[in-house]
């Protein structure tokens, strides 16, 4: 389930339901960009502009894609406090993402070649 | 760390309840502490980070780190359990009665021979008693075939029930003994709930370390080393 708050409800249903094929590839690139634990992915798509998404739906789904192998948890030291676990792309994972981000780029490409196609049928009250 | 501890707490029902076992929910919550552990680094603190469906976090937590639920339907087993001691328990009956005049009159013990007491009476009354165990482990591997480790449990049980019947046996009689060995219903009642509740018990003890350390190898937390990497 994806929750994304702070959004009249029409358009929240709507992106939710956008967001759901793309948020795991999503938490995947930005964990390629720099490892992090749960919250830390909460904050990094709320910056990225998603809004903000639960972490009871960024930390279940951090936690499949560890079963599926695509990241690994590993200690990071801290300066402020113990070492945190934070979870870092593995291998696979790569290639899963440059899988999927070929596979979006098409998909996009798809919707955007039909949204901006010349209509020229009569518009029907 | 109270916030942390209770929310784990609360996911610990939740994963009970779910069906969860012990070494995946150690797993799940180990992992699930340290994340919260960052985040309240940062100053968050996890109740309000959770929201308030903590329970329905802790299923899909559970569900997308595939976790194999645990049938452990102790409902069932026990309900199984009695029904079987029951009808083992007329069969004995039945035995005893029927075979018992049989065997005196086959099995002519010399009278120089002197049994002890405490051998015929362990024989009078452990015969009909194994006979009652063997109902109910008998019915519980026959009738709940579909439960996971039941095979366990039937073992477990032909070992700790009775030991059930053992302990329990001086404690009834103690009390009988109390009371004068009184045969007002009352009394009556409270001495075969001693016996059952003892029986149940050691049902319900053998179900559960039957199921213990189900899933040891594939928990939810990595198998590798942590390797430690600059902030």
């Amino acid at each position: 389930m994806v929750a994304v708050e702070s959004q009249p409800a029409d358009d929240t249903e709507r992106q939710t339901q956008l967001l759901r094929g793309a948020l795991d590839m999503c938490l995947l690139a930005l964990l390629a960009r720099e490892p992090a634990h749960g919250y830390e992915l909460v904050r990094r798509m709320a910056t990225a502009g998603f809004g903000a998404i639960s972490y009871g739906t960024i930390y279940p789904l951090l936690t499949r894609m560890r079963r599926l192998g695509l990241v690994a948890d590993e200690q990071q030291v801290s300066p402020t406090g113990p070492p945190r676990k934070v979870y870092a792309l593995t291998d696979s994972g790569r290639v899963q993402l440059a899988a999927w981000q070929q596979q979006w780029t098409r998909f996009a490409d798809t919707v955007a070649a039909v949204l901006t196609a010349p209509d020229h049928s009569p518009t029907r009250s | 760390m109270d916030s942390i501890d209770d929310v784990l707490a609360e996911a610990d029902r939740a994963w009970r309840a779910y069906g969860v076992g012990t070494a995946d929910r150690t797993a799940l919550a180990t992992d699930l502490r340290l994340d919260l552990q960052a985040a309240a680094a940062d100053g968050v603190d996890a109740a309000r980070l959770l929201g308030g469906d903590v329970a329905g976090f802790a299923r899909r937590l559970a569900v997308e780190a595939g976790v194999r639920r645990v049938r452990r339907d102790y409902g069932r087993v026990l309900r199984t359990a009695l029904a079987g001691a029951v009808l083992g328990g007329v069969l004995a009956y039945a035995v005893l009665i029927t075979m018992y005049p049989v065997f005196v009159r086959l099995i002519d013990i010399p009278r120089s021979v002197q049994v002890p007491i405490q051998v015929a009476v362990a024989v009078y009354y452990g015969v009909p008693a194994l006979v009652v165990v063997a109902g109910a482990v008998l019915a519980v591997r026959l009738r709940l075939r579909d439960l996971p480790r039941i095979r366990r449990t039937g073992w477990m049980m032909s070992l700790l029930i009775p030991i059930a019947g053992i302990l329990v046996t001086p404690l009834t009689m103690a009390f009988a003994w109390s009371t004068d060995y009184s045969t007002a219903p009352p009394v009556v009642l409270t001495e075969v709930a001693m016996v059952l509740a003892a029986l149940a018990g050691a049902t319900l003890l053998a179900r559960r370390w039957s199921l213990r350390d189900r899933r040891k190898a594939s928990g939810p937390s990595s198998p590798t080393a942590p390797e430690i990497a600059p902030a």
